[in-house]
């Protein structure tokens, strides 16, 4: 009897939160699409009527250098995506598969890194990057996340740990030492996970505020984080100005996760972090 | 006996990016915040050795001891909060019904749009003029709420922002359910334990050491916090909503006060050390749970 009423039931508890997880990202849509005025209607109106697009021509506008801070995005997470798959790998390979005494003390270091947040070095890095000329560059925002962040060292150990080992020992009878290992064995096995490696890293990078805001003072350098924060300072009453900005800012990682979800579900479950 | 350095130095040489990165990136920049906390450094003129003035000041700060206590109410009212919430979204997402998975889709979703596209949607929200909530407000009679100037609502809107973003959360907690193993239902539902007994007596306890891990990360998270809390009102009126790190940002960005600054950090690196302590006791079994299954030697 009691089964009648279950399912509709989960149905009603499901929509409750597709309206609170959802909403706020359909008004964000709605809201790109009116025009300022039709922003202070009584009341809201949630699908405009007509819809325009002319937020966009007005972002460009007042933002000329728009498109040159997404393309900094792209190229900045790119290449923190491509060098966290190359050193992760490596050093997550080192991790999972020698038989060096020393892992064992090593690997908890960077379990313990892994929790401590990169804002307590920041102020330091920033007067050590301002000694060594890497201040105002991309350098920052780059090469001390490609080195090895704990994060995807784990994840990929982790990965490792689950590819037989007899496909190693059949490889060193052959004549192979770890590097075949590492690069005719386990990297041709471990796609889905360098995958979601680059995409992880990706996304880290694009969301990334505080490294951007602290690191880079030109304009022409900033990544689209900082751009929209600059979008905020100038123009905080045209809503749907902010709107496209922001929508800017979330479209790929929106494209990525349709298209590549079950990568995403992969690394948040494989660590049970973030 | 040569082959076990041979093995030490092949494996040092595949983590040979991690152990430079750790030393020059890490250790270094901790061990310089640790010693320029001793000083007065404004990063121009030569630091000026002060001992421990840096950290007996912070006591008097009456703005720094403001945004630590909004950060410990973000840690300790707002992460259980949140978690509680969580659990709440976990439990109705695990079930097995008709397009459950595109709820799930959409449920993790806010997680991943970028801190800064986050808070402008919260502007769109609660803009004070032309915002969506005070225009349904003034549409029903009500006056309109300044909601980022006012001091009760700017710690509460920044919570709600967290509450938002809990997508990742959720996925651990769901992944947790499913481990729960089906035969302790079945034996409740024999003895006649309701569905709401089988959650307190089942659920929650076989769910607790990610309840505890989920915890502490979010804790870690929140002490942190900066984005939100500058972005949305810079503080808020009166450093209502200014958190730990924004303070120690506006020391040393705004006020030029690196040394104090530094201060700032070293006793959050420690307060956060202490917490990691804490999750690693704790979650001990757990990781190593993990890494065992995969037959490591």
């Amino acid at each position: 009897m009691t089964y009648r009423f279950k399912t509709p039931l989960q149905y009603v508890a499901l929509l409750i939160g597709l309206f609170i997880f959802a909403g706020p990202l359909f008004w964000l849509l709605s809201t790109m699409l009116k025009t300022q005025e039709q922003t202070f209607r009584y009341p809201p109106e949630f699908l405009p009527h007509p819809f325009t697009l002319s937020a966009f021509g007005r972002l460009f506008e007042s933002m000329p250098l728009m498109g040159r801070w997404i393309g900094n995005s792209f190229a900045i997470a790119g290449s923190v995506g491509l060098g966290t798959i190359l050193f992760s790998s490596l050093i997550a390979f080192g991790f999972a598969r020698t038989k060096a005494r020393s892992r064992k003390f090593l690997f908890a270091i960077v379990l313990a890194t892994l929790m401590i947040p990169a804002q307590v070095t920041l102020i330091p890095l920033y007067l050590l990057y301002r000694n060594i000329g890497w201040y105002d560059t991309w350098l920052p925002l780059i090469v001390p996340h490609v080195l090895g962040n704990p994060y995807f060292i784990f994840l990929f150990r982790q990965f490792f740990l689950t590819i037989p080992r007899e496909l190693d020992e059949a490889t060193y009878v052959d004549g192979g030492g770890y590097w075949t290992i590492y690069s005719r064995v386990i990297l041709p096995l471990s796609s889905p996970i360098l995958v979601s490696g680059f995409i992880f890293s990706f996304v880290f990078s694009w969301t990334d505020f505080f490294s951007p805001l602290i690191f880079i003072q030109s304009e022409k350098l900033q990544t689209l984080s900082v751009g929209l924060q600059m979008i905020m300072g100038q123009t905080s009453h045209d809503f749907p100005v902010l709107a496209a900005g922001s929508f800017l800012a979330l479209l790929p990682i929106g494209v990525i996760y349709f298209f590549a979800q079950r990568y995403f579900i992969e690394g948040v479950v494989m660590t049970g972090i973030k | 006996m040569t082959s076990r350095w041979k093995e030490e130095g092949t494996f040092l040489l595949f983590i040979l990016p991690w152990i430079v990165g750790f030393l020059v990136f890490f250790v270094g920049p901790a061990a310089l915040s640790m010693i320029y906390s001793f000083a007065d450094y404004n990063s121009v003129t030569p630091p000026q050795w002060i001992g421990f003035d840096n950290y007996r000041d912070l006591f008097k700060d009456q703005i720094y001891l403001k945004s630590f206590g909004n950060t410990l109410y973000f840690v300790f009212i707002a992460v259980p909060v949140t978690v509680m919430f969580q659990i709440l979204i976990s439990v109705v997402l695990n079930v097995e019904i008709k397009g459950i998975r595109f709820f799930r889709t959409i449920y993790y979703l806010p997680y991943l749009v970028p801190p800064v596209a986050t808070v402008i949607i919260w502007l769109l929200l609660f803009g004070t003029d032309g915002g969506f909530v005070n225009q349904l407000l003034e549409a029903v009679g009500i006056p309109k709420v300044d909601w980022f100037g006012s001091e009760g609502w700017s710690k509460p809107l920044i919570v709600t922002i967290g509450i938002w973003s809990s997508g990742g959360p959720v996925l651990i907690f769901l992944a947790a359910l499913k481990g729960v193993p089906a035969q302790l239902y079945e034996a409740a539902r024999i003895d006649g334990a309701s569905r709401v007994r089988q959650f307190f007596t089942i659920t929650l306890p076989m769910i607790s050491p990610t309840i505890l891990f989920s915890l502490v990360l979010q804790m870690i998270y929140y002490f942190q916090m900066f984005t939100e809390s500058r972005l949305l009102n810079n503080g808020g009126p009166d450093y209502s909503s200014s958190t730990y790190m924004l303070n120690t940002y506006n020391t040393a960005f705004r006020d030029m006060k690196f040394g104090y600054a530094m201060a700032q950090s070293w006793i959050l690196f420690v307060i956060i050390l202490i917490l990691t302590w804490i999750v690693m006791k704790t979650s001990n079994r757990w990781v190593y749970y993990e890494s065992d299954k995969g037959g490591d030697a």
